[in-house]
């Protein structure tokens, strides 16, 4: 118990000794604390049940302005009486012309009603005079506490208090008339006393030293450390469970940790990272892709078109290759789509549908094995706006070019990329891909979702990677991002990832779920 | 992709296999379970598969695939169980310029329950839309041969030509279906610019009835119904799928027990031509191509048994290609190389096997994809991340150590928040925009990052303050260049230059720049940083002595300062709001 008090605290419970009695004047004096402060204290030690604060409410009396003009000029009927002494008397009148008209109606009623003067006809007049008594009248009981209350100062709430504090007594039967005559006012305050209870005692007995109740100190400061007091100050305890004041760390975008992770993990298989233009032509991101000309995927509704054309950068040789492909099998031993092929069509500009534009110029450029590289970028499909589509988001891609590379090695790659990713059940399905032969859909089981479908790859078709001089299989995969990262952030509309709540970046873990 | 609807009881029926196995498997055929009722799936089938667009056609792969008929795949429609018709369509001179392709076929002796009925239309419908590219390339008219006169006339007819289409009871001219006909109007696009349009009419009084106005509308008394027996199926169109789309629906029908026979189509000049062709195709394929291109160690006979669960017939022949023992072809495994050839006979409704590889496919897919087991590559390779990307990473490092949070905006926006919002002059020719924007936020590629920080926060205002974003990325802008960039705002109630500027000075000294703007370094530490100039600016973005630009080497490749009230008002703020967005050289 006692460990658990403070400095003060202790001060408080010292000062109250064994069943001593305070008020909290005395103890303000006894700790040298304020009495606001000492209170405090006491109410903390109630709490702990170590000491009692028991309160009365108790009645005062102070002047009223009307009672301090009075008290310093004396009562309205003295001042009459010692006219009319002076006078031998006086008509109504004249004391009305010696005071003004209110005073000097006070001071004739209080001169009658006291017994200080009478009437007396004087011929047609009515005179006031004094009476016999008078002669030497000492004060009245009145005038008397008037003085005392005057002298010991008013006292308002909250204000200074006089000396002796005889201002603050219990109302008596003569104070009572002097209120009634608006003299005096009362009021009422509580009054509180505080004792130590038999807990209190106890804590007592065990004994407090001097350097217990020493002032603890809320902060280390530079001059604790150079003059070296910390040695002997006392710090003050803090409540460890106290909650404290919420900040949060300035973060990178959740989305992007995913990111970053997938591209941590194809560097660390060995892959190197290519990027590429957003604008494209649709020659590299269809035709060369063997995607018919007349495919519903290359129609205006599916993909955005900047309505502007540009001859394309492929060498003309290459240009020719993807003609004969499309037209029928170039020198393969495949049909090809048959028709003519119209180069004005590739030369239609657009925004990328997929990533697969970009590796592939990466083959064109680098048609010799062994390749490996990814690129993890934004992608564009016209999607209608909804909590599973936008317009653009991001795609993962990747490509092995080796001699003797086969489909069960695509898995691989699959499957260690996913067993990396946090999901160690990864299956396959037959799938379908313009480019790719044979192709497959990608699957991992996910708790509580079930199997989820998470990309798409496959072989490029021969029509794909002979026009562009690659003469070995190429492995390759277009997977969905954030399918994946809305799974990993539990997140249920993915425009929560590009238009976000700002309160959710700062209490998003740096520590994904997975 | 399209959605075929598969009743269990139908496909129990046609396939004889519990719809349990059927559930289970159909996943590992070529098919995507999109939903299961209590009475039927929803199947989404790949787009080069139409002939799995109905119940028949599905059930006829998944007997092969679960090899309920052993032996029986690729053998069933060939040539020689096509019967002749005896009917002949004249093909007129008139429309070969309107619509140049026709296929025909007859299919005999069906009963078609009202299930079949609608798988058929179903079918129809699916091979129009993928096959048929919205009936502009390929149109399906099925009809009641019992109601037809033969022989029928294809020709190009007058928009004044009459007759009862499917689904009326008056007679409306060709102009009138175009121009009120439901499917008229849905499809007229296809003839437009056309001054005659195709019909086919029998034989019946004087001039002939109309079977159909392809690619439109059949007449309305042919319908086929449950009283149907016979079928005669045309198929119009601008190229060979034509043939395709007859053998799928022709094979269809024949999997309702139906006979198929053949029409002959006379063309001009004497020329004659026999539909449908059911003799399948032959492609050859190595034993050696499908072991190297799976990584399967798989003998011919295997190979074989994949294509046969595929429907696929496949005769095991002795050489091939450089292979010198073919004798061993039909051997087992383990004897060294399954070498030899796969004579692979193609059934005349697949249309999707243009080269070997696809062949190969069909082989994985019977030896099934669950069984193949995934094996890592042995291709070595450094990895490596892009420099643009580790840029990307030390610019996350420095923003968020300067208490900015990253966020990843959109980089389709609009004119509207580019320009307007932000008090900017609007540069027609350096903006890429996109020509059918699906909606008015998304016209433009973004040449500015900083308009999406302010949408952003314009979604956050009930968000304590203060909020300090950042973004790094492309922009888009003259000639479809990239250019990344870094962008970043803060808002609180005291939000002002000096906060923005000492910002913008760190970030600068970190990327190894200084200059005159910039506070700190000293002389010596300059010697290997590019000098950067900061002087006013005049952009209407922000507040006119509140703003600077970031000169480098002579070119402008950054602003800062308050955002103009007006902006902050624009985007629905109430707070000051200071930013900057630099050129972040690659």
């Amino acid at each position: 118990m006692k460990e658990e008090l403070t400095a003060s605290e202790k001060r408080v419970l010292l000062a109250l000794g064994e069943g001593e009695v305070c008020d909290q004047r005395s103890l303000s004096e006894k700790t040298g604390v304020n009495e606001d402060a000492v209170m405090q204290t006491a109410f903390f030690l109630a709490q702990k049940r170590l000491c009692e604060v028991q309160e009365e409410k108790k009645e005062f009396c102070r002047l009223t302005a009307e009672g301090r003009e009075y008290a310093e000029k004396g009562l309205p009927e003295r001042r009459a009486l010692e006219f009319l002494r002076a006078k031998k008397g006086a008509t109504v009148e004249e004391l009305k012309a010696a005071f003004d008209e209110q005073e000097a109606k006070i001071a004739i009623i209080w001169l009658l009603k006291k017994r200080w003067a009478r009437f007396e006809k004087r011929g047609a007049a009515r005179f006031l005079v004094p009476t016999e008594v008078l002669e030497g009248l000492p004060l009245g009981a009145d005038e008397e506490l008037l003085e005392i209350v005057a002298k010991g100062g008013e006292s308002e709430e909250g204000g200074e208090r006089g000396e002796g504090g005889e201002a603050e007594r219990v109302v008596s039967a003569e104070e009572r008339e002097l209120v009634s005559r608006n003299l005096l006012e009362t009021y009422s305050r509580v009054e509180r006393k505080v004792v130590a209870t038999e807990a209190g005692r106890e804590v007592l007995s065990q004994g407090i030293s001097a350097e217990e109740v020493e002032e603890e100190v809320a902060q280390l400061t530079p001059e604790h450390l150079r003059t070296g007091s910390w040695r002997t100050v006392r710090f003050k305890r803090y409540d460890v469970n106290l909650p404290s004041k919420e900040v949060f760390p300035a973060k990178v975008h959740p989305y992007q940790r995913i990111l970053d992770r997938m591209r941590r993990i194809f560097t660390e298989m060995g892959f190197a990272e290519i990027k590429g233009e957003i604008v494209q032509s649709a020659f590299w991101n269809f035709d060369a892709l063997f995607v018919p000309q007349d495919h519903p995927a290359r129609e205006m509704q599916d993909t955005f078109y900047l309505g502007a054309r540009q001859p394309t950068d492929a060498p003309e040789e290459l240009v020719k290759n993807v003609k004969e492909m499309h037209e029928h099998g170039g020198s393969l031993n495949s049909a090809g789509w048959g028709g003519a092929w119209r180069r004005e069509l590739g030369e239609e500009l657009l925004l990328r549908t997929h990533t697969t534009a970009v590796t592939l110029k990466y083959l064109a450029d680098h048609p010799e094995p062994p390749v490996k590289v990814f690129c993890i970028d934004r992608v564009y499909r016209r999607e209608t706006i909804d909590a599973t589509h936008i317009p653009e988001f991001d795609q993962l891609e990747g490509i092995v070019l080796d001699e003797g590379v086969t489909f069960c090695n695509l898995l691989g790659c699959l499957s260690a990329f996913y067993k990396k990713m946090g999901f160690p059940e990864v299956r396959f399905r037959p799938g379908y891909f313009p480019y790719t032969e044979p192709s497959v859909e990608v699957e991992v089981f996910v708790a509580e979702r079930g199997w989820l479908e998470l990309g798409g790859a496959g072989i490029f078709r021969e029509e794909v990677t002979n026009p562009v001089g690659v003469k070995h299989p190429v492995l390759a995969w277009g997977l969905g991002v954030g399918r994946l990262a809305m799974i990993q952030l539990g997140l249920t509309d993915i425009r929560d990832l590009y238009q976000p709540d700002i309160d959710w970046l700062r209490r998003a873990r740096v520590r994904a779920r997975v | 992709m399209p959605v075929i609807k598969l009743f269990y009881e139908d496909l129990e029926n046609l396939t004889g296999v519990s719809i349990e196995r059927i559930k289970e498997r159909l996943p590992l055929l070529c098919a995507d379970v999109e939903r299961e009722e209590a009475e039927y799936l929803d199947v989404e089938f790949f787009p080069n598969r139409p002939d799995l667009f109905s119940v028949e056609g599905v059930s006829r792969a998944l007997r092969q695939f679960l090899e309920v008929e052993p032996g029986q795949a690729g053998g069933s429609y060939e040539g020689e169980k096509l019967e002749k018709s005896g009917i002949e369509m004249v093909v007129e001179p008139s429309v070969l310029e309107v619509r140049p392709y026709l296929a025909c076929g007859v299919v005999r002796g069906l009963r078609l329950d009202s299930s079949a009925i609608e798988s058929l239309m179903l079918l129809q419908e699916h091979l129009h839309r993928g096959l048929g590219r919205n009936r502009a390339k390929v149109s399906v008219g099925v009809h009641d041969l019992a109601r037809v006169k033969p022989p029928f006339r294809y020709l190009a007819a007058d928009p004044s030509f009459s007759f009862v289409p499917l689904d009326y009871e008056e007679e409306m001219t060709l102009q009138e279906i175009l121009e009120r006909h439901p499917k008229g109007v849905a499809f007229r696009y296809i003839l437009e610019g056309k001054e005659k349009y195709p019909l086919i009419l029998d034989s019946s009084e004087g001039e002939g009835r109309t079977l159909s106005f392809p690619p439109i509308i059949n007449a309305e008394r042919t319908r086929v119904t449950e009283a149907t027996e016979d079928i005669f199926v045309e198929v119009t169109g601008l190229n060979e799928n034509v043939s395709v789309a007859l053998n799928i629906i022709a094979c269809a029908l024949a999997e309702r027990g139906g006979q198929i026979q053949s029409v002959v189509l006379r063309y001009p000049n004497e020329k004659e031509k026999e539909t449908p062709c059911l003799e399948p195709k032959t492609v050859e394929v190595s034993v050696e191509a499908v072991r190297s291109l799976l990584g399967l160690d798989l003998t011919a006979e295997e190979c074989k048994r994949c294509c046969e669960r595929m429907g696929l017939g496949a005769v095991v022949k002795s050489g091939g290609a450089g292979e010198g023992a073919g004798e061993r072809a039909g051997e087992r495994a383990g004897e060294g190389a399954g070498g030899g050839m796969l004579e692979v006979k193609i059934p005349a409704y697949r249309f999707d096997i243009l080269h070997p590889w696809d062949v190969i496919e069909d082989i994985a897919i019977g030896y099934g994809y669950d069984r193949l087991k995934p094996e890592l590559p042995r291709t070595a390779g450094t990895g490596e991340v892009h420099p643009t990307e580790e840029k990307k990473r030390a610019v996350r490092e420095i923003m968020t150590g300067l208490g900015f949070f990253e966020v990843l905006t959109f980089t389709l926006t609009s004119e509207r928040k580019q320009f307007e919002l932000t008090r900017q002059t609007f540069r027609e020719f350096e903006v890429v925009k996109v020509a059918s924007p699906l909606s008015a936020e998304h016209t433009m590629l973004r040449c500015s990052i900083l308009p999406n920080l302010l949408e952003i926060l314009s979604l956050n205002t009930h968000r304590d303050l203060p909020q300090r974003i950042f973004e790094v990325g492309p922009v888009v802008v003259r000639n479809f260049k990239e250019e990344l960039r870094l962008a970043a705002v803060s808002t609180h109630a005291a939000a002002n230059f000096a906060e923005v500027k000492s910002v913008v000075d760190a970030v600068l000294k970190e990327m190894g720049l200084t200059g005159s703007g910039v506070g700190g370094g000293g002389a010596e530490e300059a010697e290997a940083e590019v000098e950067v100039k900061v002087v006013p600016s005049e952009n209407g973005a922000f507040l006119g002595g509140r703003r600077a630009e970031i000169i480098l080497e002579g070119k402008k490749v950054g602003v800062f300062g308050e955002l103009h009230p007006e902006v902050i008002l624009n985007f629905g703020l109430s707070q000051p709001v200071v930013g900057f967005e630099v050129l972040l050289r690659q």
